[in-house]
C-alpha cells in the first residue's frame, strides 16, 4: 500500500511540519518526518532559507478507521501491529521494503522503541516548559556498546533554548540522558541539537582556533580564549593538536576554564614525531 | 514549569509516587520545594550535584522568558 506523503516548504522546519500536518489532517505521532532542507532563520546565519520537509503518514494510521484521538500520545508511533506474518525478522514499520537479502546481524539491533522514547521524552519536556517544538530523530549510530541517538529540535525560541554558550542546551541534554538511563536502564546516549547549533558552533570554534593560532604564530605571544564548556575546549584542542607552531592547554576552574594557545618553544616539543620545526 | 519539574523528577525517581512539588509565587519570584523519598534524594541531586544543577538551569531559562526568577529546593 502506498503511504500518503507530501512535501511542504515554509520559513522554518517547524512551520513546514505544522502545515503538512494540517493538510494531511493528522497529528504529529501519526507521521514520519523527513527534513529535506533545513531552513535558516537568519538568527545565526546571514540570509534566511526556506525549510523543506516530507511528511509521510505511517501505514498503521492510513487504514485505521478510528478518528484521530484528541490527546497526542507520543509513544504510539511504533507499537506493533497485531496482524502481519510472524517471520523471523521484525519489520520496523518503514514504508519502503528493504530487500537486500539477508545480511548477517553481527550487532544487536538497537530498539526503535528506545529512539521513540528518547524523542517523546524530550518533546514532552519541552512541551511542559511551553516551548513550541518539533523533535525529530536525525540519526542513530553505534559506538561500541552504546547506541547514540541524535535528536534535532525545531523551535521558535531557539536562542532561549540554547542559552548562553549553549548552557541550556547542555542542561537539557544532560537531564534527558539522566531520565532515560533511569527509565530504560540501557546504554544509550542521546545527543540533542537545536537547529544544527552544534554543527555551526563547531565550525565557528575551529575558525576561532585557527585564527588565534595564526596570531600566536605571528606575534609569538600566547592568546587566551574566552571560557568554554569541556566539549568546546576539546574542539579547540583537537583543531590545533597537529600544529607544529602552537600548543594548547586549559586553565581556570569550572565555568571560567579556558584554553590558552601558546607558541611551541624548543623545549615544549612534547611530541617527538613532529619534526618540522623551523629555526 | 511545575509540570516539567514533576515529570523529570518522576522519571529520575525510583519511587515516583512519592514525588511532590510545592510552588510558591511571590511577585516575580517562584520557589519550588521538591520532596522525594529519602532514597531518591541522591538521584535527584546527582553526582557532584550535576542533575539538580541541570534542572535549575533549565528552570531558570524557562522562567527568564516570563520574567521570573526561579529557585528550587530539595527536601
Amino acid at each position: 500500500m502506498a503511504a500518503e506523503s507530501i512535501e511542504v516548504r515554509a520559513r522554518t522546519k517547524e512551520d513546514a511540519i505544522r502545515q503538512a500536518l494540517e493538510q494531511l489532517g493528522v497529528s504529529r505521532d501519526e507521521v514520519e518526518v523527513e527534513v529535506l532542507e533545513e531552513g535558516r532563520s537568519g538568527v545565526f546565519g546571514v540570509g534566511s532559507q526556506d525549510a523543506r520537509v516530507r511528511v509521510t503518514v505511517l501505514e498503521e494510521y492510513l487504514d485505521a478507521d478510528e478518528p484521530e484521538d484528541e490527546s497526542p500520545q507520543p509513544f504510539t508511533r511504533d507499537q506493533q501491529e497485531p496482524e502481519d506474518e510472524d517471520g523471523g525478522d521484525e519489520d520496523l514499520g518503514d514504508e519502503e521494503d528493504e530487500d537486500d537479502g539477508e545480511e548477517p546481524e553481527a550487532q544487536p539491533r538497537f530498539s526503535d522503541e528506545d529512539t521513540e522514547t528518547a524523542r517523546g521524552t524530550l518533546e514532552q519536556m519541552l512541551d511542559l516548559l511551553e516551548f513550541p517544538n518539533v523533535v525529530t530523530v536525525s540519526g542513530v549510530d553505534r559506538d561500541g556498546n552504546t547506541t547514540n541517538i541524535h535528536l534535532d529540535v525545531a523551535a521558535e525560541e531557539v536562542g532561549l533554548m540554547i542559552g548562553r554558550r549553549g548552557e541550556t542546551l547542555a542542561n537539557l541534554q544532560f537531564l534527558l540522558n539522566a531520565c532515560l538511563s533511569s527509565t530504560l536502564g540501557r546504554s544509550i546516549r542521546v545527543i540533542v541539537d537545536i537547529e544544527h547549533y552544534r554543527d555551526r558552533r563547531e565550525q565557528s570554534l575551529r575558525g576561532i582556533a585557527l585564527r588565534a593560532a595564526d596570531q600566536v604564530r605571528r606575534e609569538r605571544q600566547p592568546v587566551t580564549l574566552e571560557p568554554m564548556p569541556p566539549n568546546e575546549r576539546r574542539i579547540i584542542h583537537v583543531a590545533l593538536q597537529a600544529s607544529p607552531y602552537v600548543a594548547t592547554e586549559s586553565t581556570g576552574e569550572g565555568p571560567e576554564r579556558r584554553v590558552i594557545i601558546s607558541p611551541k618553544t624548543a623545549s615544549s616539543g612534547r611530541r617527538p614525531s613532529n619534526g618540522y620545526r623551523r629555526g | 514549569m511545575k509540570e516539567f519539574l514533576e515529570y523529570v523528577t518522576r522519571l529520575l525517581a525510583e519511587a515516583p509516587d512519592q514525588v511532590e512539588v510545592a510552588e510558591t509565587v511571590d511577585g516575580t519570584n517562584v520557589t519550588y520545594e521538591l520532596s522525594v523519598a529519602p532514597s531518591d534524594v541522591g538521584r535527584i541531586i546527582g553526582r557532584e550535584g550535576r542533575v539538580i544543577r541541570a534542572i535549575r538551569g533549565v528552570l531558570r531559562a524557562a522562567g527568564a522568558r516570563q520574567g521570573l526568577r526561579v529557585s528550587l529546593q530539595v527536601r
